[in-house]
């Protein structure tokens, strides 16, 4: 037996004690893994909201909002400028238009409703005010009836269409290259099960036949009941060549998206809206950081608290068996033997509260990390503004719309490889810093002592 | 292996004043012999036996063992000294209840630096030549009588071979029979080994049948018996 046995048998001589210290330790540990969980996760969240939300900025022609408004769409050369200006990264283009029941043979999934009928009452005529659905006007014309339409966006990038600028779920199939000029679809859920769609059907649209690449759902029932196609394709069919009606730029970094709205605003004029959510994402981006600062101060008072219940513990340990640490000196035991013993003490019982901690801790995390979030949501929420323009296929216009907000709900708790090594490495700094007074006394201890004590 | 104290002084600083536990003290000690010390309680004789175990300075005076003074060795000599020259008998035996007797005589043979594949054997011979069999051997303190536990803590003395043995009141925690035991027990150690034993005790009995007694009054060592 050497000086490590005997310092994890000393650890469960009293097995009560050992395991109410054991069940502290692991409360306190698991707490600090959980906060680490939702740190990791809190932080990930962050970097998400910076590369995304952060540096974007959306450009649409002056006056159009989804389909109401008036004016002309982007022209291709100036979507060229867009993309040449310094510190733009990438862009994503998008042209929506709509189809009606002559323009294809799918069933709209999407009712008109009174709100659909009053957005069609001055079509198919000068200024006549609509007549019953019907019934001929007194000038004898017939007016077109109201219809349902079904929406069609293409774009270079089919997730611009995702909510909360995620990837878009697409499920069963795969998605378009939104680069691509040719006759490929992706159908909303809605649209799909109207018409009986599935991967590999076609449909005729514009006069074409269209092959269904894949089947999205977004969970938005305007966009489930849409379409989706290659931004060029799109173009080429509504001849409206080199047409944009909306265009998200991102910047290289959240530092120069600034600069980046103050380039376009000089070289595109009056002629666009220039709309930039980095205001927006940096109040997402604080609201996280203090989450992720709460669960900071959660790990350091967690790792505290248990430092100072092993530090107590092993204090209360030496002090009651000071008699016994007297004997081992006066029959040749070094300091250094004595202190490795408590020392290995400590740390058996902190390793084991360690261990249970862990296991805590992960099964936890997601209900702290739930707790943390909703704390905090509930605070910013008077913040929160609803998302996306009226009336038309919302796209990647307002996308950042309370995107960090709708993304603080669906931040998850993390527990990768490195929160577990961060959870090791504090249960020995526990164990280290909970030892430290402990050994000191033990140094003091003097052997006389013992036989002093008899006399 | 001679001891010669020489002026050994111990005073402690209390409230009322210096207490002088040890005044003066001077005696030599020869190889082989079987010496007591009796006094009345408080009269020093564990402050004696810690300044020749070297577990507290004097504050003055010399303990030269072998040629050497043990008071001016360094905080880790003493230790080595401790571990390999003396062997400790207390009152009330001071083994560590969570080991077993084995264990307890193992400990003393690792601070004495025999290697960890051999302590096991020494440890159960020491206890079969102090009366311990391999049973109790493996039995806790706790689960053995006191006579037996006194059995092993002398065993735990002999460990490491030392030149001496400092035996602190080593008879009386036990009944009269169980202590003319151990004290035979030790008598026949002290001829056998050729260890010189130095024993404090109350026991005037036990005190007659050593080579020589001395008695502690008033921090004063004076020759009790030759």
């Amino acid at each position: 037996m050497n000086v490590i046995t005997r310092g994890m048998r000393g650890a469960v001589r009293s097995p009560l004690r050992a395991g109410a210290i054991v069940i502290m330790l692991a409360i306190s540990i698991g707490l600090i893994v959980a906060m680490l969980a939702a740190k990791a996760g809190v932080e990930t969240k962050i970097n998400q909201v910076k590369q995304t939300a952060a540096t974007g900025i959306t450009v649409r022609p002056a006056g159009i909002n989804g389909f109401a408004g008036g004016g002309d769409p982007l022209t291709a050369a100036q979507v060229a400028t867009v993309s040449k200006t310094t510190h733009v990264a990438s862009t994503v283009s998008t042209l929506t238009d709509q189809l009606g029941t002559t323009d294809t043979n799918l069933t709209p999934s999407l009712e008109l409703g009174s709100f659909g009928m009053r957005a069609q009452r001055f079509e198919g005529s000068s200024d006549m005010p609509m007549p019953p659905a019907g019934m001929e006007s007194s000038s004898g014309s017939s007016r077109t009836l109201p219809t349902p339409r079904t929406t069609v966006t293409g774009t270079t990038d089919a997730n611009s269409v995702a909510p909360n600028g995620g990837t878009l779920t697409i499920s069963p199939g795969i998605t378009i290259d939104g680069h691509a000029n040719d006759n490929q679809a992706l159908v909303g859920t809605d649209l799909a099960t109207k018409n009986n769609l599935k991967v590999g059907s076609t449909f005729t649209a514009y006069g074409q036949t269209f092959t269904v690449k894949g089947i999205f759902k977004t969970d938005n029932r305007f966009q489930d009941s849409g379409m989706i196609v290659p931004l060029a394709t799109l173009q080429k069919l509504t001849d409206q060549t080199g047409a944009v009606t909306s265009l998200v730029v991102n910047a290289d970094s959240s530092d120069n998206v600034a600069t980046v709205v103050s380039s376009l605003k000089s070289s595109l004029g009056s002629t666009v809206d220039i709309t930039s959510e980095q205001e927006r994402a940096q109040t997402s981006v604080t609201t996280l950081a203090s989450i992720s600062n709460l669960a900071t101060s959660g790990v350091v008072g967690a790792t505290i608290a248990s430092a100072v219940i092993v530090l107590l513990t092993m204090t209360m340990i030496v002090r009651e068996r000071k008699r016994e640490i007297g004997v081992i000196k006066a029959i040749g035991g070094t300091n250094i033997k004595v202190i490795t013993q408590f020392m290995t003490e400590a740390l058996t019982l902190t390793v084991i509260g360690g261990v249970i901690g862990l296991g805590l801790g992960v099964a936890v995390s997601g209900s702290i990390t739930k707790g943390l979030v909703d704390a905090q949501s509930n605070s910013t929420s008077s913040v929160t503004r609803p998302s996306g323009p009226g009336g038309g296929f919302r796209g990647p216009v307002g996308q950042f719309g309370g995107t960090a907000q709708r993304g603080l709900q669906a931040i998850t708790s993390s527990v990768t490889p490195a929160t577990i090594a961060s959870g090791i490495g504090l249960t020995f700094v526990i164990a280290i810093i909970g030892s430290a007074l402990p050994a000191w006394f033990i140094a003091r201890i003097r052997p006389a002592e013992v036989l002093r004590g008899v006399e | 292996m001679s001891i010669e104290v020489t002026g050994l002084t111990k005073t402690f600083q209390a409230p009322g004043g210096d207490v002088h536990a040890l005044n003066d003290i001077n005696f030599s000690v020869k190889t082989g012999q079987f010496i007591s010390i009796i006094g009345k309680s408080g009269s020093g004789k564990s402050t004696l036996l810690s300044q020749l175990g070297a577990l507290d300075q004097p504050t003055k005076g010399e303990i030269v063992v072998d040629g050497q003074d043990i008071t001016r060795l360094s905080g880790s000599a003493q230790t080595a000294y401790r571990s390999k020259k003396i062997g400790f008998v207390f009152q009330q035996y001071n083994l560590i209840p969570n080991l077993t007797a084995a264990e307890n005589v193992m400990l003393a043979l690792e601070f004495g630096g025999v290697p960890s594949q051999q302590r096991h054997d020494e440890a159960l011979k020491l206890l079969a030549s102090v009366g311990i069999d391999e049973d109790q051997a493996q039995r806790r303190p706790g689960k053995l009588s006191g006579g037996q536990q006194q059995r092993i803590s002398i065993a735990r003395a002999l460990a490491n071979r030392p030149s001496f043995i400092l035996a602190d009141e080593p008879t009386g925690n036990l009944d009269t029979e169980t202590g003319k035991t151990i004290f035979k027990l030790l008598h026949d150690l002290s001829r056998s080994h050729d260890t010189t034993i130095i024993v404090v005790t109350h026991d005037l009995e036990i005190a007659g049948k050593t080579d020589h007694t001395y008695q502690l009054k008033d921090g004063k060592l004076i020759n009790y018996k030759k």
